[in-house]
């Protein structure tokens, strides 16, 4: 194929002809004369879980700038996951990124792809990253050996459940087995006549793939290679399958959302819910009733892949914004606000020294639940990194959902799916080889 | 043609053109370039992001008939238009009749009519997720009442689509309303008396009288109604996002989806070409179809 360059090239040489007499005045660029100045960083975040962690973040922000001269953080909220990152690549088009984003771990190769990443394995190596990271958190920013950010939310969905509701059902501990989700499911389903007046399980909607990739895990397979992904394998057939199952029986909704799903689950709409550990403090906190967590149940394992993602430092920007970029994304990330963190929201704290601090000691006795999602966390891996990641989520969602409103048979679904998944990723490569 | 007048028409040319060029600047610059650029993209593979392009020929449109999700999208699209359309001016049209008398507190009732086209569509959104909430949302409290089943809603995929059509016909039906009532203030009350001496009934004046005579405001609501529906995304953006199922993921969305979720601006182009042809398409049936019906007072 033949490369074109876009005019974007001839409108930013226009526009930095324009914008020339302005750039001496401009915070990063460092002249001898304002060496001295404050290095502003924009940071852009989403809110993945349910409850409000936009205060907690714009306060760790706030606490940051207060502390350290010379650096000011600009906090911007972006959003959801996708409205993140849509941010942070339209502001990589125009040549303009932030200093640094927060985005989910899936979207790695997307922004390897746009060259947007600073590399930061030296910075880390002569850094503790390497001895005091939890080693599968800090996996999913690596790609061929090289670091590129610095896990800060990792989460893996958990089992929730609602004490009361099983107290009330009779049930004494968490289902362990598909099998048993399944009647436990059954059981805790109410109905009045045709009306239903509890589900038994709600499978987060929105994020259900990333569930459904923990289905996957626990029957044996992860579904995704460097370069395709698997769904058409018997593990994942049998997995939607059992999805299906489910909702036939009248014991799991065939459809949610994100935030609608939490809060069924808080308002009692729903006696099981599988959501993100980050959810952990806010379900607990805003519940009437006792919450318990557990594993997600296994089927040949245990299993879970990890949502939550890394901060990225941009590539394209001065040297003096990347050290500063470094100094946030390192304190942001150490020991005494990791274990912070991670206590106000239930992510997991990212540093072994975080999990042993008398604080999170005292926490983890008082609220053994927080503990579930970091022994889950052992069975799980990063989370469909593939290019294309966006669309083939959008794809298996699809199928999945088709399947569940009974339009499709499951073997179907995840076949078309896997097809055209691999077709688009297919295409996303032999642009980055041209 | 004497010269004079010659002269002073290529003046008033002159003039009319000097007048029109800020607007054809602004045109230009903001819509027809970009139509142009989206053409030039659907040929290319285009990354958004990244500034270089590849030149692909077709195939950005080749994958468009390959593409499960467009046919459903355009399906979807289309259901959308044909019902809003039609059942929002039906809605429009009877509450302007009704609400074009000399009654006092009409001012009241018309307020009230064009309250939802004032509400921002994104804050009305959101209330009507609430409404339609299947557990506790008023809508399935009030089909109980009625003996009715309740139905998910939103989370159904047979409905979801038919439940956002019922909420945008609450929520244009004001707006095509205030238009026509003004149209109804211009058709002369004698007709309507010379109807009633000879005995003619109210649906035979409404029929005879008042939809020939507001038939130009009528085909006008029609083109605006057909313009507003294709453009549908904010209630797709806010209430659904394109699912259960893709059953609510209507053009504009899934370009958006293409275009900035999976950054294929090639394949969002190709797709809002198609777009641009199916809207020409059907304003080009409206017109061929609804606009040889109309009846203009007056010479024309």
């Amino acid at each position: 194929m033949k490369s074109t360059k876009s005019n974007i090239t001839r409108r930013r040489l226009l526009a930095s002809g324009l914008a020339a007499p302005f750039v001496s005045m401009m915070p990063g660029v460092l002249t001898p004369a304002r060496a001295n100045e404050t290095v502003k960083l924009q940071f852009m975040y989403p809110v993945g879980v349910s409850g409000d962690i936009n205060t907690i973040i714009s306060g760790m922000i706030a606490d940051f700038n207060a502390t350290h001269d010379g650096i000011e953080v600009e906090a911007i909220y972006a959003g959801s996951y996708d409205n993140t990152e849509q941010k942070v690549i339209t502001a990589l088009g125009v040549g303009e990124p932030p200093a640094l984003w927060l985005p989910i771990n899936s979207s790695l190769q997307t922004f390897l792809g746009l060259d947007a990443l600073e590399d930061v394995t030296e910075q880390a190596k002569s850094d503790d990253i390497y001895d005091d990271f939890i080693g599968g958190f800090l996996d999913t920013a690596v790609s061929d050996g090289r670091l590129y950010g610095l896990s800060y939310q990792p989460s893996t969905p958990v089992l929730y459940y609602n004490k009361d509701a099983y107290a009330q059902a009779g049930i004494d501990k968490a289902p362990e087995t598909w099998d048993e989700l399944l009647e436990t499911a059954k059981a805790l389903t109410i109905r009045d006549g045709d009306e239903l007046k509890r589900w038994g399980l709600i499978i987060g909607g929105g994020w259900h793939d990333w569930m459904f990739e923990g289905y996957c895990r626990q029957n044996g397979l992860v579904p995704w290679e460097k370069d395709k992904v698997l769904w058409d394998r018997p593990e994942a057939i049998e997995a939607l399958s059992f999805w299906k199952t489910m909702v036939d029986a009248g014991c799991m909704a065939p459809a949610s959302t994100w935030q609608g799903s939490a809060n069924d689950f808080m308002a009692g709409s729903t006696a099981m819910l599988y959501h993100s550990t980050g959810s952990l403090t806010n379900l607990r906190k805003s519940s009437p009733f006792e919450v318990g967590v557990a594993f997600m149940p296994k089927k040949k394992q245990f299993g879970a892949s990890q949502g939550g993602g890394p901060i990225m430092i941009a590539k394209n920007q001065s040297d003096a914004k990347k050290e500063a970029a470094w100094t946030f994304a390192r304190w942001m990330t150490n020991t005494e606000n990791q274990a912070a963190w991670s206590r106000a929201t239930g992510y997991l704290a990212v540093r072994k020294s975080s999990w042993q601090q008398p604080e999170m000691v005292d926490y983890l006795k008082e609220v053994p639940q927080a503990e579930v999602a970091m022994k889950q966390a052992e069975f799980s891996g990063a989370f469909l990194q593939v290019p294309a990641y966006s669309r083939a989520r959008d794809s298996l969602k699809s199928a999945i959902d088709r399947t569940l409103a009974g339009e499709i048979a499951p073997e179907a679904a995840l076949t078309d799916a896997t097809a055209e998944v691999n077709r688009e990723i297919a295409r996303v490569l032999r642009r980055q080889k041209s | 043609m004497s010269p004079s007048f010659a002269r002073a028409r290529r003046k008033e040319m002159l003039l009319a053109y000097a007048l029109l060029l800020p607007s054809l600047v602004f045109l230009a610059i903001f819509t027809y370039w970009p139509i142009l650029r989206s053409v030039w993209f659907s040929l290319h593979d285009v990354l958004l992001g990244d500034p270089d392009i590849y030149w692909l020929g077709a195939e950005n449109y080749l994958r468009l008939l390959d593409d499960r999700l467009f046919w459903k999208v355009l399906g979807n699209t289309a259901f959308y238009t044909l019902t809003t359309i039609p059942l929002s001016i039906a809605v429009a049209l009877l509450l302007a009749v009704a609400l074009d008398s000399k009654l006092r507190g009409m001012a009241i009732y018309r307020s009230a009519f064009f309250y939802p086209v004032m509400i921002p569509s994104v804050a009305a959104g959101m209330v009507w997720v609430f409404l339609y909430a299947p557990g506790y949302g008023p809508i399935n409290e009030a089909l109980t009442t009625l003996g009715l089943p309740r139905l998910d809603w939103l989370y159904d995929s047979q409905w979801a689509l038919p439940a956002i059509v019922i909420m945008s016909i609450w929520k244009y039906s004001g707006y095509f309303m205030l238009i026509l009532l003004a149209a109804l203030k211009l058709v002369p009350s004698d007709l309507y008396e010379a109807a009633r001496l000879d005995g003619v009934s109210g649906w035979h004046r409404l029929l005879h009288i008042t939809i020939p005579l507001v038939s130009p405001t009528l085909y006008f609501v029609i083109i605006i109604g057909t313009l507003h529906s294709y453009q549908i995304f904010d209630y797709v953006y806010v209430m659904t996002q394109g699912g259960p199922a893709d059953s609510t993921n209507v053009l504009t969305f899934y370009i958006y989806q293409n275009g900035f979720q999976y950054q294929d601006i090639g394949y969002a182009s190709a797709l809002a070409n198609a777009l641009l042809v199916f809207v020409l398409g059907l304003i080009g049936l409206v017109a061929l179809t609804l606009g040889r019906k109309v009846h203009y007072l007056g010479e024309r």
